[in-house]
Order: C-alpha cells, then sequence, then structure tokens
C-alpha cells in the first residue's frame, strides 16, 4: 500500500489535534491523582496524547466497559418484566488520542475471542465506529517488552492513524487503514506544514530501530511458549507465587484480560444486571455452588494465568495473550514481574 | 537505614536453630531500585534479602495466606507494621508462639520517586512495638496530630465533602486490590466482595465504589495503622488514606483518644462498647 | 454481547420434592410459541437466572422428546441454589439462557449396548438422555442404568426409575452406600457394583457417566480395570460457569471452553487436559 505520510512539527500536531477534538467525539488520556486514564475530552489542555506509558490505563474500557448494563426488571404481581438496558453502547462514531501501540495490539488480541461463535455486536459496533490514532513511544518503559513477543510492533492493523516523532522535531502522520486515509480526508494536517516525503518512511524506520534498542527486557518468545507449554506441573509455579497476594489488579488493568462476571443489584422488587471485570487470580473465580474449587491454591490460579497469557490462548486464537505493555508489574502492590516469572518458570525443569 | 546485614544474619541463625519455617523478608526486584516480598524457606535464600528505606510494603499481609498458616514464621515489622500485627494477635488471627519477630526501629521508608512517605513524617510510632529483637536506635514517641488534608476536609460542610469522597471515587476500577493488600483485611468472606456479598454489586459507577469502599472503610475504622499498604495497591493511586485517616481522627477524638495496635490486648474502639459511648458525631 | 446475556423469562409450572435437597423444576417459557422452537439435546445446559439474586449453570434433565416443558434439577448447594430453593414457588418466573454446549453423542450411540452410571445429583444429565433413548428405544440395543446415592432417601427421580424397572427393555440397578433397614437392593458404592454386580459386557458398549467427582474417577478406573477403551467412557463435567458463549473465561481447562467444547467428553479427550476439574 502506498500511502501518503504526512510531515509537520510540534505545532502542527498541536494544531491537528486541536482541529480532531474540536470536530470530533474524542477519547484521550487524561490526568488524574498522577494517572491517565482514557476520558471524554473536549480540548487539549485537558489531556495529554503523548502520556508516558508507566502512568497510562490502557485503553481496553474503552471497547470492553468495566462495567456494562446488561438488564434492567421489574417485578410486580402480574410478572416480571425484562427491559434491555436503554444504554445504546455506542451512538456515534468517536475517535481515541494517544492509544498506545500495545493497547491496539490488544486490541487485535481480543478481536479474536470476541468474534468466534458467538459474536459480540457491542465490540464489533464499538471497533467499527473508533478511529484509533495511535502515538510511538519514544523510549520503552521499565517493564515494557512488546518488541520481544509474537508481533511486528511497526505494523498493527488496529491503528488506523500512525503518528512517529523523528529526529529533528519533525512528526510523521500516517493513515495505516481505509478507516484512518477517510479520517484524514476529511480532518486535514494543516497544509501549510505538511507535504509529502518519500525518505520519510525511512526516517520513521530510524526511529523504530532508536526505540527498539531502549528496551531493557528481551525475551526468547518462541521458546518461552515452547518451553511453558510442557511444564504445566513444575514446582517453579509455587515459588513464583508465594508472594502473590491474591489482589486481582494485574486482570483489571490488563489490555487483554477479557473474563468477566455478572453482578445483580438488587433494590426490592426491581434491579439491574451488570457485567463487570473479574480476575482468574481471584479464588472464588471456579469455585463451584458444593465448594468444589479445581484451582483452589493461589499458585494454580498464577499458573492459569501465565499459562493462559503465553500458552492457552495461542492454541486457540493463534495470538499471544500477552501484550507486553509491563501494566501489571508496575501496578502490582508487591511488584511481581511477568516477564520474570514465565522466563523462571520456563528455566524450570518438568 | 539499612539492615540487610543484621537481618540475613539473624535468619540464618534462625534456620540453623530450626526456630522458623518460613521467613517474610524482602529482596530487591533485580533490575531497579524497588523492592519484592519474599518468602524464605530455607538459609540458602537468606543473601537474597534485604531491608533498607526501600522496605515498604506491610508484611503482616501474608500472615493470612497458606503459606505461613500454621508454620513457624519470621517476619521484619517496622512500627506501622507492628501495630498491625499487634491488632492480629488481639483478633486472635496468629499466634504469638510461632511468629518469631525482628522489629525495626524505623526512620522512614519512601516512595518509588525517593521521597519519604507522607504517613513516615506523621508517624507517632516509628519503633515496632512487638518484637523478639529490635534493630536500629529508637525514637521518641510522636504526639498525635490531624495533618493538613484532614484539616482542610474538616472544614468542609457534609455535602461538600461527600461530593470531594465522590470526586475520588470516580476513578475507581473495583478491582479490591484496596482490600487484599490490607493487613487487616483477612474476612474470607468480605461484604464487598461480589462473590460472597450480596450487598455490593460490582459495577464501576461511582456509586457503587462509594458505598463498597465507605463500607470497607468502616470496618477498620478504628483498627487502620495508617501503613498505606492500599493506597500503594491502588492501580488508580486513589488516596484512599484520606478515609481512614479521617475515620482515626473521629475515633481519636470521640474514644479516649483511642489509637489502634498500640498495646497488644487493647482491641479496636468499635470492640468496647459503654454507654458513655458518644454518639453525636454519626451522621 | 449484552443482549446474548438477557433471559427469556419462564414460569414454573411445577416443582417436584426429588430428596430432602434437590428440587426440580418444570419450566414453561412466557412467551407464545417459544417453547416449541426451544431445541436442544442430551447434555447441553442452560443458564437459569433468579434475577437480583444471580445466574447459575444448571443441566437440563428433561428431554426434548417429552413435548411442552423442560426440567432443571436443583441441589441445595450455595448462594443462588438456595435462594432458589427458599424463594422459587410454582407460578413462579425465573430467566433462562441457552440451551449451550455440546451434547451426548447420539449418532455413535445408535445401534450399541448403553451402559449409564450415576451418582446422586449426577442423574439429572443423564436422565435427558435416558428419556431420550427410550422414546427412540429401536435406535440402541441392550439399555443398563447403574444410580447409586449415599442413602436411599437421597436417591433421585424416584418415581420414574420405578418406570424404568418396570420397563422390560431395561436394566435397572440401585444402590446406595451404607445398608438401610428398609433397603432390599445392592449396597455398596457405584464402582464396587459396577464390578461385581453389572460387569458389563465391553464389545459394542458405550458407558456415560455423571456424579460427583470423587466418584466419577473411580468409576473410571473400575472401567478401565474392567477393560473398556477411553473412548467409549463418556461423561459430563461440571465446572463454574458464566456466559456459556465461550467469552467469560471461566471454564478454561488449558485451551479448551468447557462451554463450548463440553460439558460432554470421553476419557479420551480428558486425558489430554490438564488436570484442573
Amino acid at each position: 500500500m502506498n500511502v501518503e505520510i504526512f510531515v509537520t512539527d510540534k505545532a502542527g500536531l498541536q494544531k491537528f489535534y486541536e482541529a480532531i477534538i474540536a470536530k470530533n467525539e474524542t477519547y484521550a488520556p487524561v490526568e488524574k491523582f498522577g494517572k491517565f486514564d482514557f476520558k471524554h475530552v473536549s480540548s487539549l489542555s485537558e489531556c495529554d496524547p503523548d502520556s508516558p506509558i508507566e502512568k497510562t490505563m490502557s485503553a481496553k474500557p474503552l471497547f470492553f466497559p468495566r462495567s456494562a448494563k446488561i438488564l434492567k426488571y421489574t417485578a410486580d404481581s402480574s410478572g416480571t418484566t425484562v427491559k434491555e438496558t436503554d444504554e445504546d453502547p455506542l451512538a456515534g462514531k468517536r475517535v481515541i488520542l494517544g492509544m498506545k501501540h500495545c493497547d491496539a495490539r490488544g486490541l487485535q488480541v481480543l478481536d479474536k475471542v470476541y468474534n468466534w461463535d458467538y459474536i459480540d455486536s457491542d465490540y464489533q459496533k464499538r471497533r467499527q465506529n473508533t478511529v484509533v490514532i495511535s502515538t510511538r513511544c519514544d523510549k520503552a518503559g521499565t517493564h515494557c517488552f512488546c518488541t520481544s513477543l509474537d508481533y511486528d510492533v511497526q505494523n498493527l492493523d488496529a491503528m488506523d492513524v500512525l503518528i512517529v516523532k523523528g529526529q529533528d522535531g519533525k512528526i510523521f502522520i500516517k493513515a495505516r487503514t481505509e478507516k484512518g486515509e477517510d479520517f484524514l480526508k476529511s480532518n486535514p494536517i494543516d497544509s501549510a506544514n505538511s507535504k509529502q516525503h518519500p525518505a520519510s518512511e525511512e526516517e520513521m524506520k530510524k526511529q523504530y530501530d532508536a526505540f527498539a534498542a531502549s528496551f531493557r527486557l528481551k525475551m526468547n518468545y518462541k521458546e518461552i511458549n515452547e518451553n511453558l507449554s510442557k511444564i504445566f506441573d513444575t514446582p517453579e509455579f509455587e515459588n513464583v507465587s508465594s508472594n502473590c497476594i491474591g489482589c486481582n489488579t494485574c486482570a483489571f488493568i490488563c489490555p487483554t484480560c477479557h473474563c468477566f462476571k455478572i453482578s445483580d443489584e438488587k433494590i426490592k422488587d426491581s434491579g439491574v444486571r451488570y457485567k463487570c471485570y473479574d480476575s482468574c487470580n481471584n479464588g472464588y473465580f471456579t469455585l463451584m455452588a458444593g465448594g468444589h474449587n479445581p484451582r483452589p491454591a493461589k499458585y494454580r490460579r498464577w499458573r492459569q494465568r501465565a499459562m493462559h497469557k503465553f500458552v492457552y490462548y495461542k492454541e486457540r486464537f493463534g495470538e499471544n495473550l500477552c501484550v507486553g505493555c509491563g501494566r501489571c508489574t508496575i501496578s502490582c502492590p508487591v511488584n511481581i514481574s511477568i516477564f520474570e516469572v514465565v522466563n523462571q518458570v520456563a528455566k524450570s525443569e518438568k | 537505614m539499612d539492615y540487610t546485614k543484621q537481618i540475613q544474619e539473624i535468619v540464618a541463625k534462625l534456620f540453623a536453630e530450626d526456630k522458623i519455617d518460613v521467613f517474610a523478608g524482602y529482596r530487591m526486584t533485580g533490575f531497579d531500585e524497588n523492592q519484592v516480598p519474599v518468602l524464605i524457606q530455607s538459609s540458602g535464600e537468606v543473601s537474597r534479602l534485604v531491608f533498607n528505606d526501600k522496605s515498604v510494603f506491610n508484611l503482616c499481609n501474608y500472615l493470612k495466606y497458606d503459606h505461613t498458616r500454621n508454620k513457624r514464621v519470621g517476619l521484619v515489622v517496622k512500627g506501622c507494621d507492628s501495630r498491625s500485627l499487634n491488632l492480629l494477635l488481639t483478633e486472635g488471627q496468629v499466634k504469638r508462639e510461632r511468629l518469631y519477630i525482628v522489629g525495626i526501629a524505623c526512620d522512614g521508608v519512601v516512595d518509588e520517586q525517593g521521597n519519604k512517605m507522607q504517613n513516615c513524617e506523621e508517624c507517632m510510632f516509628p519503633d515496632a512495638l512487638v518484637y523478639d529483637e529490635l534493630l536500629g536506635t529508637q525514637h521518641p514517641e510522636g504526639k498525635y496530630k490531624v495533618n493538613s488534608d484532614i484539616k482542610e476536609l474538616a472544614s468542609k460542610g457534609l455535602v461538600e465533602r461527600r461530593a470531594y469522597f465522590e470526586e475520588i471515587f470516580e476513578s475507581c476500577i473495583r478491582c479490591n486490590a484496596c482490600r487484599h493488600s490490607c493487613p487487616l483485611c483477612y474476612c474470607t468472606k468480605c461484604c464487598i466482595d461480589q462473590e460472597t456479598s450480596k450487598l455490593y454489586n460490582g459495577a464501576n459507577n461511582t456509586s457503587s465504589a462509594f458505598h463498597a469502599l465507605m463500607t470497607w472503610s468502616l470496618h477498620l475504622a478504628g483498627r487502620c495503622v495508617d501503613c498505606r499498604n492500599c493506597e500503594k495497591a491502588c492501580p488508580s493511586h486513589l488516596p484512599l488514606h484520606l478515609l481512614h485517616k479521617w475515620n482515626e481522627r473521629v475515633i481519636y477524638e470521640n474514644f479516649q483518644e483511642h489509637l489502634s495496635g498500640v498495646k497488644e490486648g487493647d482491641r479496636g474502639a468499635f470492640y468496647k462498647y459503654s454507654l458513655q459511648d458518644p454518639d453525636d458525631f454519626i451522621m | 454481547m449484552e443482549q446474548l446475556l438477557v433471559p427469556m423469562m419462564c414460569k414454573i409450572d411445577k416443582v417436584i420434592q426429588e430428596t430432602p435437597d434437590i428440587r426440580t423444576y418444570r419450566l414453561k417459557f412466557k412467551e407464545e410459541g417459544l417453547m416449541e422452537k426451544f431445541d436442544y439435546k442430551p447434555g447441553q445446559f442452560v443458564e437459569l437466572s433468579l434475577l437480583g439474586a444471580g445466574e447459575c449453570t444448571f443441566c437440563i434433565s428433561s428431554s426434548v422428546t417429552r413435548k411442552g416443558y423442560f426440567d432443571c434439577s436443583i441441589k441445595r448447594a450455595g448462594n443462588v441454589t438456595s435462594d432458589i430453593h427458599n424463594s422459587l414457588e410454582e407460578g413462579d418466573e425465573v430467566g433462562i439462557r441457552g440451551p449451550f454446549g455440546n451434547w451426548f453423542p447420539l449418532e455413535e450411540l445408535k445401534g450399541k449396548n448403553l451402559l449409564i452410571v450415576g451418582g446422586g445429583i449426577g442423574l439429572a444429565p443423564l436422565r435427558s438422555l435416558i428419556q431420550y433413548c427410550i422414546d427412540n428405544r429401536n435406535d440402541y440395543k441392550d439399555f443398563t442404568i447403574l444410580y447409586g446415592s449415599r442413602t436411599s432417601a437421597d436417591l433421585c427421580y424416584k418415581e420414574e426409575t420405578k418406570e424404568w424397572q418396570d420397563n422390560k427393555s431395561l436394566n435397572v440397578i440401585l444402590t446406595i452406600d451404607k445398608a438401610e433397614e428398609t433397603w432390599t437392593s445392592n449396597v455398596g458404592v457405584v464402582p464396587k457394583i459396577l464390578e461385581e454386580v453389572v460387569k458389563p459386557v465391553i464389545e459394542n458398549t458405550k458407558v456415560i457417566t455423571c456424579g460427583p467427582p470423587i466418584m466419577i474417577k473411580y468409576t473410571i478406573q473400575s472401567l478401565k480395570k474392567l477393560g473398556f477403551a477411553d473412548k467409549d467412557i463418556i461423561t459430563t463435567l461440571e465446572m463454574k460457569m458464566q456466559c456459556g458463549l465461550g467469552k467469560c473465561g471461566r471454564c478454561n481447562i488449558g485451551s479448551t471452553y468447557v462451554c463450548k467444547d463440553g460439558p460432554v467428553f470421553t476419557n479420551e479427550q480428558l486425558k489430554n487436559l490438564p488436570d484442573e476439574f
């Protein structure tokens, strides 16, 4: 695909962002208590599309909300009436600014599970109606390892528009999908500052190489994937999970975790049913009525989490469920690193 | 403040004399200055242990898991940690006989940016209150002070204060990490867990978060020792200490200057009932 | 997704107290025409919800060949099931989503001898198959049912098992774990009776078993001892489920979704799964 690459500078990008926010329903990272979360914004000053990965929550909740109403019901003498909620999952088109590459990858991974067998139409609708504008990181975060996994960070189909900050203040903007091309046509980049540039691809590659060189964490993904699939019974899982406090944070902030629970709220004769996030690290996750629990011990739950991310999902859907964003490590109250865990376990013998 | 060497020696001796089965301490993450709690099961691993002003996490939390249950446990406690340990002992959650406590006379710990933690600046009991062995030089006991955050909260009216808390809880993602990281939240069935309780749904909206967190904080009123495990665990960085500090002030002012976990055997304010208890602060 | 999670309302037609802690709820869809369209196979399950309390997974314990209703047999075990027992009466309403999951390999069973081994509430999914096979009796050869429970009071579907015993084309063997004064039939755990009393023919026989995890474990051991091949032993797994749609991740065993690939598995398939059920 021979796509135009627009070259602009900081001021041009600023104007581009401002125009987008003025014209579209825009979501971008907004800071609160030192943490950025994706929220609806009405001006550029409210948000920071270049928020650091360490402090930014994933954009997953915009596609798979932290909780969604399933139904409302009322009961009276004539029986129970169930109403689907009037909440429209996504009415119009929207734009997400400043989405990280790892989050975009997360969407591609989630597409698989939401589009097999029963199709999650709400998720699909949100995906179709959203234009993702993704800015490439300048530097790897302390816990990032996206370049070591089974995907090409430079080419992700979930990114509609890619923004790369090159050298000398040059900024490259490129549409990656048809949706992105259409979007750039209706939201043009300030023409005084933009032009076609054949050498741009080269410079973008250069930026990527510098970015890729800044990674502290590197792993041999293939080897880890192969080794893990062979060592289900290794006692090493007990060692690596002994200091986990089972707080579930890792799953709640993960860009790919998709387990949920159904939670009811009842007020007298009416109520609401929600679909909410859940985590396999939760001891109640597989506890059945009657007391049988297939994963009663913490290490079994940890094993499920690690294996689901690095083995099972790959077996089932052909993709790795971990995108290497390091958010779980950053948020872990006891600083457990999934990178460290899988590396340590993969080395162990059965 | 660095007691790495002393702790390693103590633990090696404990294992050599077969006094403990497991020791809860800290180790380096291996890639930055931060630390990971670690449960050590043999003398061979002793060299991994460290202790300095980055040893933040309250290890009493580990007393509620299978790895330490019914075992002889050694652990390091700072002043605030020892207060929660006192409460756990008083509330019958652990037996003193099966603990070997290495107390620290703590000079205060720092956060990830290297700044001294706010609760350490205000700490009244920096020295471990219950221990078998104490490391460091003891500090004079501090005086109770209401900090500026709470003063500011107190200057607000009820409606304004509620709005302020709602503003905070708007960012809650309902992961319940705060409850799991609290050393005093040892209930196996918690009223804010949706699996075991029907009180609160798991919805990510302000009203659900408000009610669940308020209930949680009330269960810790008169018990919270201000170790800030919850605040450090919160992925949204919510200032949860405001809830607990607010409760602490109310309890201190209304219940004979009660401070939790200061003496072994001293139960939480709400465990003792007397007709003279004030009730005008309610509502 | 959210629409797929909205249940259809059913009216409780009848409540049958099977044992002190098991009740069978006979359900009919409220909306006209839905009952006729509700097509399911033996072994499939539904998500039954008591609005305000939650949702639970139950197998359908009746066969589609019995028209106009379907049954769910529910044992009082956890929060929601206790609520169901405490609050649901005839005429009340519950929500139903389903049917979900795979079913017993009906085509494969044709022309084979069937040996059904059940324990306690485990007879519920088997009852669906038994009813189905009775209604298509000519498709199958010898038909043996072995059913056991702890005490005689804990035996499910008492009247129906009597009917089965009276049915000349079925061989029904009942057993209880410990002897009781009024009990004249077999005494002993299911695997023991299987080896000592039933002594099944191995050739051309398929075994379908369901019961408490511990019973399944020892039954499979006995069957192996008797000489059955793994592929001829069929069981249905109990696993915590929530959505039934292969999304919520609760019923994952390795890369298998029990709610989509199961709950019916042959022992051959089970052997390849991680030991987490």
